[in-house]
This record gives structure tokens, sequence and C-alpha cells, in this order.
């Protein structure tokens, strides 16, 4: 077994060393050889530091780099994939990179985005302490399958899970992991007070309207978002839960919230990332870091990247946000209707493999509620796909304009000036944000 | 004063996956672009007794996961004279992957339960018991209507083969339809179109949806009824780009 594992990590290393060698990425293929190679490459690794694993289809980015942050704020060394590499082979490729040729790996913590389904695959090898769950939506169906297949898998892994369970206590399909393994005492739950703009009736496409444990209709006090709300079965009772951590006073105007007491500010303010940060405090409160680091964080991190990233180009302020379901997508189009005055939107769309090709999920997204949107530019491989869809949902159709290629469709946006918003998925997102930098950049400098 | 189509949408917080509910989206703009009205009724589990579905032009059910058809099944059963006489009067019957399913004589799934179809129509189901096993992406069919033919476009994702389809909807050129590989997708009749079409189905189809829409308007006032055109420029160009894509890398 030894020979093995000195093998596995030695092979590993030259391949990463290689890579580096030419210039290349090694974010992802070392660990693709090394699975292919040993299934139970993982084991080679001697970790002895706690590991925090993020999870759900919404926020895995963000959350993954202020607990990162966070930590770091107390000196602690981190070991983190802040740019996502969140499957097996990536998770394996980053533990490359940062071990030893024996394979131990140096840090005090190690806090890993972790893809949805591949929380099991990884965590039967490695040993993990938290798991952090922050919500299931309808994500690109073709590849990853229904969200129930998906929540399955993870619920499977928490029935023999015995760590820190931190679940949103709010959505009906994370919450039910809590109930996968009764003798865990350690599970957790997170919620938000409702805010302003809750709502009484489902607004945007949700899931798991049902029971999971009785299959009864679930009912809804009130939605903060999609299916998130406070919710509970009429049949048995699911959803009683007594939160760890409640975030209470939002407001967005202010951009504050109080938890255990004290109010903070945060740099951003929806209700969705008001979600992201009380899955954050909850780790933080967990792992007992001091306030001042919290809301230190909380008032200054940015994780930009394509996350709520802002651009200036003459005057003209733009906001680029990852849209990759249409939870997220809607997210963004009430976060463009809240802002006061008129604004004008670039949507970009693309259909390759890690978007999932099939673009009907756009269909989910509610643009009737379009408020002061004066004109939409779209564009990427399925430019003509978004522009149909927002003519049909009513709006002006003089008023899209498609631009298949990114350059055209930046230059175009920036051919007036005012409030600007930018939309893409997940593909999409680097390309623009590339595109925007070029544009904004390079025409102020000359 | 113009026309209002009613329709009945059957089960849409249950069978709503893949943006098929973009159908009824759809179906009211191009009425609404023309000045007819569009009423949408919803049907949810034990509405059965108090709805007429005969006083209905369109009955439209969409696609959803195992889980929500097995939930459902039994209501549908319930419901099946009065839908049987729906169909027989003329109403026009528009379903969408699970719905399609549903409406045959059972549909057998991944785990290998078998639901109960309603029996309609002579067609069955039965998935793989891999659930990996999947025809998954962009398909092409070319279908009739009105004596010419006509590309419609859409996007597949389905676990169920199915067979013994007597009249189907299309010819496959591109994706696979009614099973893997298959050379025909769907199910038709004049007043019944059975797809496994996601996308959803009448958005890159403006033609197809305009055929539903005159059948219906037709059949209400008792003469045929012929539709103004609309602008169909950026669905017209979003076909020919995906046409363009997907029948070149065929070759």
């Amino acid at each position: 077994m030894f020979i093995i594992n000195f093998f596995t990590i030695l092979l590993g290393k030259i391949i990463s060393g290689l890579l580096h060698l030419f210039g290349k990425n090694a974010g992802n293929l070392p660990g693709l050889v090394l699975w292919t190679l040993n299934k139970n490459c993982l084991k080679a690794f001697k970790i002895d530091c706690p590991i925090i694993a993020v999870t759900g289809t919404n926020g895995k980015t963000s959350v993954t780099n202020f607990i990162a942050k966070m930590f770091k704020g107390t000196g602690a060394k981190i070991i983190t994939n802040p740019e996502g590499n969140n499957l097996d082979t990536g998770i394996t490729s980053l533990l490359l990179n940062h071990c030893n040729f024996r394979g131990r790996v140096k840090a005090d913590y190690l806090i890993l985005e972790t893809d949805e389904s591949h929380v099991p695959v990884v965590y039967s090898k490695l040993k993990l302490q938290t798991l952090v769950v922050l919500n299931f939506f309808r994500d690109q169906l073709d590849r990853n399958g229904e969200v129930e297949t998906l929540i399955l898998k993870v619920n499977k892994f928490c029935e023999t899970f015995e760590g820190n369970l931190i679940l949103n206590g709010d959505d009906p399909n994370v919450a039910r992991l809590g109930l996968a393994n009764p003798n865990n005492p350690n599970v957790k739950y997170f919620s938000v007070e409702k805010y302003k703009f809750a709502t009484d009736t489902l607004h945007e496409a949700g899931e798991g309207r049902f029971c999971p444990r009785c299959g009864k209709e679930l009912k809804y006090e009130y939605y903060q978002y999609s299916h998130i709300g406070r919710f509970s079965c009429p049949g048995c009772g699911y959803g009683k839960i007594s939160p760890y951590v409640r975030f209470t006073d939002i407001d967005l105007a202010d951009h504050s919230f109080t938890a255990d007491g004290e109010k903070y500010i945060t740099a951003d303010s929806t209700i969705y990332y008001m979600y992201n940060l009380c899955a954050v405090y909850s780790v933080a409160k967990l792992y007992g870091i001091d306030k001042k680091i919290i809301r230190k964080t909380f008032k200054g991190f940015r994780v930009n990247n394509g996350r709520m990233e802002t651009f200036e180009y003459k005057g003209s302020k733009l906001m680029l946000n990852l849209a990759k379901n249409p939870v997220g997508a809607n997210m963004t189009v009430r976060m463009i209707n809240e802002c006061e005055g008129e604004k004008e939107m670039l949507f970009v769309l693309n259909d390759n493999l890690a978007d999932g090709y099939d673009v009907s999920w756009i269909w989910d997204i509610n643009f009737s509620v379009f408020n002061n949107v004066t004109r939409v530019v779209t564009s990427g491989r399925r430019a003509y796909d978004i522009a149909v869809r927002i003519k049909c949902s009513g709006y002006d159709a003089d008023k899209i304009v498609v631009r298949p290629d990114l350059d055209d469709a930046v230059k175009e946006l920036f051919s007036t000036t005012g409030r600007k918003f930018a939309v893409a998925n997940y593909t999409a997102v680097q390309p623009t944000r590339a595109a925007l930098k070029r544009f904004t950049e390079g025409e102020s400098s000359k | 004063m113009k026309d209002t189509l009613r329709v009945l949408h059957m089960y849409p917080n249950m069978l709503d996956l893949y943006g098929d509910s973009g159908n009824m989206e759809l179906l009211s703009y191009r009425l609404k672009m023309r000045g007819y009205g569009f009423i949408r009724d919803q049907y949810t589990i034990g509405d059965g007794e108090k709805t007429d579905f005969s006083s209905y032009d369109l009955i439209y059910l969409g696609g959803g996961a195992d889980f929500e058809q097995q939930l459902l099944a039994d209501d549908l059963n319930s419901c099946k004279d009065k839908l049987l006489h729906a169909y027989k009067s003329g109403v026009f019957l528009l379903m969408i992957c699970g719905g399609y399913q549903l409406m045959g004589q059972y549909y057998k799934d991944s785990n290998g339960q078998k639901i109960p179809g309603l029996g309609l129509f002579d067609y069955y189901t039965v998935a793989s018991t891999d659930k990996r096993k999947r025809c998954i992406g962009n398909i092409v069919i070319e279908t009739e209507i009105e004596g010419e033919k006509y590309k419609v476009i859409g996007f597949e994702n389905h676990g169920g083969m199915t067979d013994n389809v007597s009249t189907p909807f299309g010819k496959v050129i591109f994706g696979n339809g009614n099973k893997f590989g298959s050379e025909t997708e769907g199910y038709t009749e004049k007043n019944v179109i059975a797809t496994y079409l996601h996308g959803p189905l009448l958005s890159k189809n403006p033609v197809l949806a305009d055929h539903i829409l005159s059948y219906c308007l037709s059949r209400k006032q008792g003469s045929a009824v012929s539709l103004e055109p609309l602008d169909d420029g950026l669905e017209n160009r979003c076909r020919s780009v995906m046409l363009k894509r997907l029948l070149q890398t065929k070759k």
C-alpha cells in the first residue's frame, strides 16, 4: 500500500511539475490522470487538519471564498480552491500542488468548494469535519439529472456522516438532510428572517414542493425567493427547526443584518447574498472566529470573479453577475429591478458542455417583471434563444439587440451612457469579464 | 371582439420541468399580439370533479420527474372518462415528455415501477433501469403541417423508450426520438401532438405554434381562421443558427 501511495504522489507531482514547466494550468489534469490509474488516489494523501466543504447549487464559490478569507484573517494557513475546480479530479490536483513527496498536506484548514455529486466520492476517501449545504435548485438538468437524484446522493452520504452538518433550514431540499442520520448530534440549521420583498406565493420556478417524508404539499408562511422560505408540512410537521444562526432585521437599503444581537454591515445586499453570508457566519460561529474579523470581512470583502463584479466606463457603472440556472438569473433580475431608475442589460448565454447543452431553463426566468429596462443586448452561442425568450415575455422586440460576438456586444452596450447590468452563464462569465476589461481598460487608455 | 382561447394546464406545479410552462407563455404571446384573448386555468390534484374538460379549447401537460409522475397517476386516471370525451369531441391535446408517456398504455419507470397510463393511445413506454441511459441532446425532426414539410427543433431528455407508435409526430433528422436511434418521434393525430421535445417546444417553432392556434380557433368559430403573420425575425434567425449547427455537424 505504501509503495502504491508513494508512486501515486510521485507520478502526480511529475505531471503537475511538467504542466507548470510548460506554463499550463494544472488545475484538473494531474488529478484526472491519478483517478484514471487509481480510484483510491485520494487515500495517498496524509491530511491531519480539519476539512470544511461547501456544496449546493448556487453560491459555493462565494461562500468558500468568504470562509477562507475569515480563516486567513485569524492567521491560519489555508488551502482552498477559490476558482472552482470542485470535482474529485480538481480537488486531487489541488492537494498534489500542496503536498510533499510523502503526500503530507500541511495546513491548518482545508476549505473546499465541492460539487454536489462529488461530495460522496471525495469524502468517502478524505475525513470531513464540516459540510455546509447551501441550497438545491434545478441546474443543468441534462448534465446533472433531476434535482431529486442529486439530493438522494448527498443524503446517502449524510446517513453515515457524523461531522458538523450546516444546513439551510429555509430550503426544504436541504433541511431534509438533517433527518438522514438521526444519531448525528452535530446538525445545525441557519435561517434568514422574512425580508421586505418576500412574497406569499411562489414567484420563480421552485423545486421540492412536496414533503420528502410524507409526500404532502408543503405550506409556506412566505417565500424569500424561489422555494426558499418558511415552510412546513401540514401532514407530518417536517420543517420545524430551531436555527443555530438566524439573521434578522435584513435591510437591503442599509446593507445590514443582525445576528446574535449584533448588527453587521455588508458590501452587497440581495436576499440571496444574505443567505450566503448566513452560511459563512454559521461556520465562523462554529469555529469561534473573532467577531472583529467577521465584521471586517462582511464589510469589505468582495469575491468579484464575475460575482457582482463592478466595471466602469466613462462614468457608466456596470455590474456583472454569474447566472447559470433560473434561480440565479431570477435573483439577478430582481436585483436589476430593485435598482431605481433606467438601466440596460446585457445577457450572455452559452451552451457549452459545462453549461449544459439545454438552454430551456431560460424560460423559467421571470422577465415579465422588468422594471425600467430601456434596452437589452444579447450575446453568446445562444444569443438568439435568449432574445426570443425576452421578447415573448412581452418586452418590446425593437429594444432588443442581438450581437453574438462578445466584443461587439460590449461595444453596443456602451454606445449609450447610464446604468448597466450584465448577466452571463457559466462558461460565458470569464469571456464576458475579459471582454469588459478589454473594452473599459482599452477604450479609456485611448 | 375577437375570441378568447381557453386552455387547461394540467398539473402545472408537478409537470413543469425544463421550462415547459414556456409553451403557455408562447401561445398567450402569439394570441395577444393578434388581439385574441388567452385564459389558462390550472388543474391540480383533486380538481377532477369540478372540471369540465370538454369546455376547453386545448389541454396541456408538460414533462415531470418520475417522483411527481407517480404522485399524480391515480388522480389522472380518475379523470379518464372526461378526458376521453374531450379528446373525442376535438379538444386539442398538447403533451410533452412525461405528459406524452402518461397518455399511453403504461410507463415503467427507471426503478421498474409500472405507472398505468390513461390508455387514450396504444403506445407504451419503458425506461431503462440504468438511470444513466437517457436520450439527451438537441433534436431536429421533420413533420408535416398543412401539407408542408416543417423542421421542428427542440431538446430531448428522457429515459423512457416509447414503442408501438402508429402515427408518429415526425421523422428524426438529428437526435434520438422515441427510442435510442429511432427514426420516429412523438405521436400525432388531427387534434393531438405528443412529443419528447422540450425547448420549450413552441419557442423555436412558430409555424407549429400557429398551426395549433388556428386549429383551436377554427374549431371554436366553426370556420377556417387564418392568422395574420407576426414578425418572427428573431425566431427564424434562431432556427437557422441551430439548423446550420446541428445538421452540419451530423455530416
